[in-house]
């Protein structure tokens, strides 16, 4: 009898021993304990393991994205590509920062797209001039945008300096860096990185997290437009995810930023050159056509098409052109100006060091983009009031500099 | 014939240690000099304790040098480890993911072994208890660390519990078998306790071996260095056979040992 006790007397510590552990198990926190679904880690692999807990929402924003769908797994993107910097990470070798380069192994045709519009080396360009990218990358965009990567850094990018650059214009503008790989610009400014998501790139907060503001104020314009309005209403209804060969009127029934400029709506062919359908130079301080002018107004036209009759679009867009015209007008008079002003003596030959001279960059910068933009993108109140008064305002101002008053007042 | 025994189970320990402190201290680049302390001390100990074997008068000399250098070893480890950050953190995560603090005692059990083995004579109950006692030891360690490892692993696959229950097992049949040397039915079932002990570290060892090959690392050796510790589930196995070599002890030395006391001195 003892000796059954004895082995009794083991097996009770033993199961004492297991449902104290149970017990301590379960009192953990369900962030600690909750696993990867079996799905996520046959595509994360073994990187599930670890970040489902170190940084478990990336994970999950993976998880919902299109890639986890498809099966493309962590190191599909994070993998290390020629000329990257290496990062070994317990046990795996990775790109220790991740270029369009990454994404064009599996979306090569989306990249050279890309890398003909405006977005890729002119945009990188516009802040630090034709630094960082080689003769080839220079001479390949060049053919697309003649003097968008071939030109000056920007002067307010010069006079402010390097932390504000960094913080502020670069952030944008990087979405055609020049990258150590010899790739240009990253995907994830739109796209988002883990979520790597269609749908974000067609919302219109994403275009207008760089396109705001005084300077190119896309987004509040189209938010005063009757397209925003729209899209507003009646964003819960619509498909934005819905694949871009197939895209139809009933998927996005009202347009974003994406719609017009890059999506293949109802059969056409959907780009990520950005700028495949813009007629115009509309951020230049003289706004001209652009090299592809007719075919680009083509294209887009093909889009109103979808939603307005062709009597109504051909209207629309002559009075968009009138109004550029007619900021050309007023820019040209306040060129002529401060050049003869400088001509005189009155501004010395630095640039922007002169309250004048602010005034007039201004004028082009900010309110002449805005009134065209506003001719546009259907925005009235930015044609009128934060586009056209401004300028008119500010044209008088320096008229009646020029003819009396103090210089650089 | 069971201190024998013992001692080769010692020599085989600490000659396997060398690679296993190898594999953990490679994770960290060696990247201090002591961390090849007990790697080259798991070269030189065999070595020594094998030339003991031989030479009978340096024998005993040779032993206790071994045991206590290697109990310093394992303090001293155990004391290197604690500057993990875990207590700081005190987080079950920084537990797993830092130096194990408990790791080290594996060469202080191994040196009290060997003390033990040289202080107490090898024909008595008490010599016995005292190879079950740690082998016991080993197992609450076991049941530790299985259950913080595989805890930190969220229990991702169910059979991640065996090792917690056949540790809890082993500890509290040792346990009994220590406060009662003398029961027949307990020692025959202590011995079918280990029995299944080392076929569960025998499965573990195919469980990790499975995982580790199918990571998609691309270097094997990095699969082996970042993935499940593929040697950890054979502790099961060796604890066990130190236990039963302690039982063996126990039912040999029962014949002509005076009454045991009822827990070891």
């Amino acid at each position: 009898m003892r000796s059954f006790r004895s082995v009794f007397i083991a097996v009770v510590i033993a199961a004492a021993m297991v449902v104290a552990a149970f017990m301590l198990n379960s009192r953990r926190p369900r962030t600690e304990t909750d696993q990867p679904s079996a799905a996520n880690v046959r595509a994360g692999g073994k990187c599930a393991e670890c970040h489902s807990r170190e940084t478990p929402a990336i994970v999950h924003e993976y998880q919902m994205s299109k890639h986890a769908e498809k099966g493309v797994n962590c190191l599909d993107c994070h993998g290390l590509n020629p000329g990257q910097e290496r990062l070994d990470h317990r046990g795996f070798v990775l790109a220790k920062h991740l270029t369009a380069a990454n994404c064009a192994k599996c979306h090569a045709t989306q990249y050279r797209q890309f890398l003909r519009s405006r977005h890729a080396a002119p945009a990188w360009a516009a802040v630090l001039g034709p630094q960082g990218f080689t003769a080839e990358q220079i001479a390949f965009s060049e053919q697309y945008h003649p003097g968008g990567v071939n030109r000056k850094a920007n002067p307010v990018a010069m006079l402010e300096g390097s932390v504000p650059t960094a913080g502020g214009c670069q952030t944008c503008h990087a979405v055609g860096r020049p990258n150590s790989d010899g790739s240009i610009g990253t995907c994830t400014n739109c796209h988002a990185r883990h979520a790597a998501s269609v749908a974000l790139a067609r919302l219109p907060e994403t275009c207008g997290q760089c396109h705001m503001g005084p300077d190119h104020s896309q987004i509040e314009i189209y938010h005063e437009s009757k397209h925003g309005v729209l899209f507003n209403a009646q964003r819960a209804s619509m498909h934005l995810d819905a694949p871009s060969r197939t895209l139809t009127a009933r998927d996005m029934p009202v347009p974003t930023c994406a719609t017009c400029h890059m999506s293949g709506l109802e059969g056409m062919g959907v780009t990520h050159d950005t700028s495949e359908r813009l007629s115009w130079y509309l951020f230049a301080e003289i706004s001209t056509h652009r090299p592809n002018y007719g075919m680009a107004q083509t294209n887009m036209k093909e889009i109103c098409l979808k939603c307005h009759t062709r009597p109504r679009i051909e209207e629309y867009y002559a009075q968009a052109e009138q109004q550029i015209n007619s900021t050309n007008a007023i820019i040209t008079q306040a060129k002529a100006i401060i050049d003869g002003m400088h001509a005189s003596g009155k501004l010395d030959a630095k640039p922007l060091n002169e309250p004048l001279e602010f005034t007039y960059f201004n004028m082009w910068h900010y309110d002449g983009r805005t009134s065209k933009h506003g001719a546009f993108m259907g925005g009235a109140d930015f044609v009128q009031w934060h586009g056209n008064y401004e300028l008119a305002a500010k044209l008088i101002e320096l008229q009646h500099a020029s003819q009396g008053g103090e210089a650089g007042h | 014939m069971p201190r024998l025994a013992v001692e080769i189970f010692v020599i085989a320990n600490l000659g396997f240690l060398a690679l296993d402190v190898f594999i953990a201290h490679e994770v960290n680049a060696f990247e201090r000099w002591p961390e090849w302390i007990p790697f080259y001390f798991s070269l030189a100990a065999p070595l020594l304790l094998v030339i003991g074997l031989f030479l009978r008068r340096a024998h005993t000399a040779l032993s206790f040098l071994v045991g206590w250098c290697s109990l310093a070893v394992g303090i001293a480890g155990m004391v290197f480890h604690l500057q993990s950050h875990f207590f700081g953190e005190e987080t079950l995560k920084s537990l797993v993911y830092t130096a194990p603090f408990i790791a080290p005692l594996a060469y202080a059990g191994l040196g009290l072994l060997l003390i033990m083995d040289r202080m107490t004579d090898s024909e008595s109950i008490e010599w016995a208890q005292w190879v079950v006692f740690l082998a016991l030891g080993g197992f609450a360690g076991n049941f530790v660390l299985s259950l913080a490892d595989h805890a930190q692993n969220g229990f991702f696959n169910r059979a991640e519990w065996i090792p917690v229950v056949a540790a809890a097992l082993g500890c509290a049949f040792l346990l009994v078998v220590v406060t009662r040397p003398d029961d027949r039915t307990l020692l025959r079932a202590t011995v079918t306790v280990m029995v299944v002990e080392m076929i569960v570290g025998a499965a573990g060892f195919a469980y990790h071996l499975r995982g580790n090959l199918a990571q998609p690392s691309p270097r094997l050796w990095d699969r082996f260095l970042y993935g499940a510790p593929i040697f950890a589930p054979l502790l099961f196995a060796n604890l066990a056979l130190l236990a039963l070599l302690g039982i063996w002890a126990l039912t040999r030395s029962r014949s002509g040992a005076p009454a045991p006391s009822p827990v070891p001195a």
